[in-house]
């Protein structure tokens, strides 16, 4: 099977076409969901020849408890999303087909419990003031419980964002009172073998995808 | 007989053909001839917030996408996704033999202090307003939260 691997820089090249490939503005002929995909690549995961350091976040989990992302998940396959609960659309969409597909997994017989239990989901808030513990929690609880939800100070957020290529903003109010929010839509996999993040997916990655790919992502193989 | 309207206040379900009285015209002109089609609302997590998706075909000529209403929600609003941020637009271009789209990662609706969680399997009664084609009330199916209108599950 052919195997996409991308060195880092162009991996940002290619979040960025991500990114500016979110917004079909005017042109509302064109399939928004379509354009992030990886011509010539059946696959939907994008795996990286540099991966990235697991960044070294500790922030507030949804029982008020600090969490430390890196102790706390060391030696366990990952996955790290950073969005918002006040986002109806992408967030709730990319967090769901992450927990339907843990879901799925549970059904793989070629796993042992202990594996299946060792799959982490992790949702960082990029909008710390809203997304207080409990907030998080609440959201958390229409989608997976067991999703672990993680706030706190945006600035480390973002810090932690920007070790992985993912650009974040705060929601910010502009003057006609609109809101505006930005943020990357990556999910990125980490390895249990090296605790690196080795595997990026877009937006457009479904459940199928994700389904097909953690068995692989739990022994930290490629998928 | 009302020409602007061709069919004032149609109430049709998602997937009928809107507006279907009166030849189509393309010129700029021309009587709005919109359809909407695959409308759906993904299950929320929660009562806070839901989404909403749509495409308006249009046939004829140019309109415009007001606002939205819903007996659901006490605040709709129009939000768009240029460059990876999400902005409320105060209304939308139909062009004149084209589409509007409302789809995942791009547009979407925003329904906000919601009655209720709606839940899959509901279906949650719209009402688009067009600027020339009046009120169109679509009956927008909730789906799974994981819908995908490509693979239609």
């Amino acid at each position: 099977m052919h195997k996409k691997t991308l060195a880092a820089a162009a991996l940002l090249a290619v979040a960025a076409f991500t990114l500016s490939a979110c917004g079909s503005g005017d042109n509302g002929d064109k399939p928004v969901a379509v354009v992030s995909a990886e011509p010539g690549s059946d696959k939907a995961a994008t795996v990286l020849d540099q991966p990235f350091e697991k960044p070294d976040l500790v922030l507030t989990d949804t029982h008020g408890k600090k969490y430390d992302l890196r102790a706390q998940t060391k030696g366990k396959p990952t996955l790290v999303y950073f969005g918002y609960t006040h986002c109806p659309d992408v967030c709730p969409l990319t967090m769901n087909n992450l927990a339907v597909a843990k879901k799925e997994v549970e059904k793989d017989k070629q796993l042992t419990q202990a594996q299946k239990d060792s799959l982490r989901i992790v949702f960082v808030t990029t909008d710390p003031e809203r997304d207080t513990p409990s907030a998080l929690g609440a959201w958390l609880k229409g989608i997976d419980p067991d999703v672990i939800g993680l706030t706190g100070d945006f600035a480390t957020v973002q810090a932690g964002a920007r070790t992985l290529g993912i650009s974040i903003e705060p929601p910010k109010k502009e003057k006609d009172g609109k809101i505006v929010s930005y943020h990357g839509t990556q999910v990125i996999a980490f390895s249990p073998k090296s605790d690196a993040g080795y595997l990026v997916y877009g937006e457009d990655a479904t459940v199928d995808d994700y389904t097909k790919d953690f068995p692989k992502i739990i022994k930290g193989e490629n998928p | 007989m009302n020409r602007r309207l061709g069919c004032p206040a149609l109430v049709i379900a998602a997937g009928l053909v809107l507006a279907g009285c009166g030849g189509a015209s393309s010129s700029s002109s021309a009587k709005p001839e919109l359809k909407v089609t695959g409308a759906y609302m993904p299950a929320p997590p929660t009562s806070d917030l839901a989404a909403g998706f749509f495409t308006v075909s249009n046939s004829g000529g140019a309109d415009t996408l007001t606002s939205v209403t819903s007996g659901l929600a006490g605040d709709v609003t129009l939000h768009s996704t240029k460059d990876g941020a999400m902005e409320e637009e105060k209304s939308f271009a139909v062009p004149v033999d084209g589409r509007l789209d409302f789809a995942s990662g791009g547009n979407h609706l925003m329904f906000e202090k919601l009655t209720h969680k709606p839940k899959q399997g509901e279906k949650v009664s719209v009402q688009l307003h067009f600027a020339k084609s009046g009120t169109v009330t679509v009956e927008m199916p909730v789906e799974s939260p994981t819908y995908n209108p490509k693979t239609g599950h």
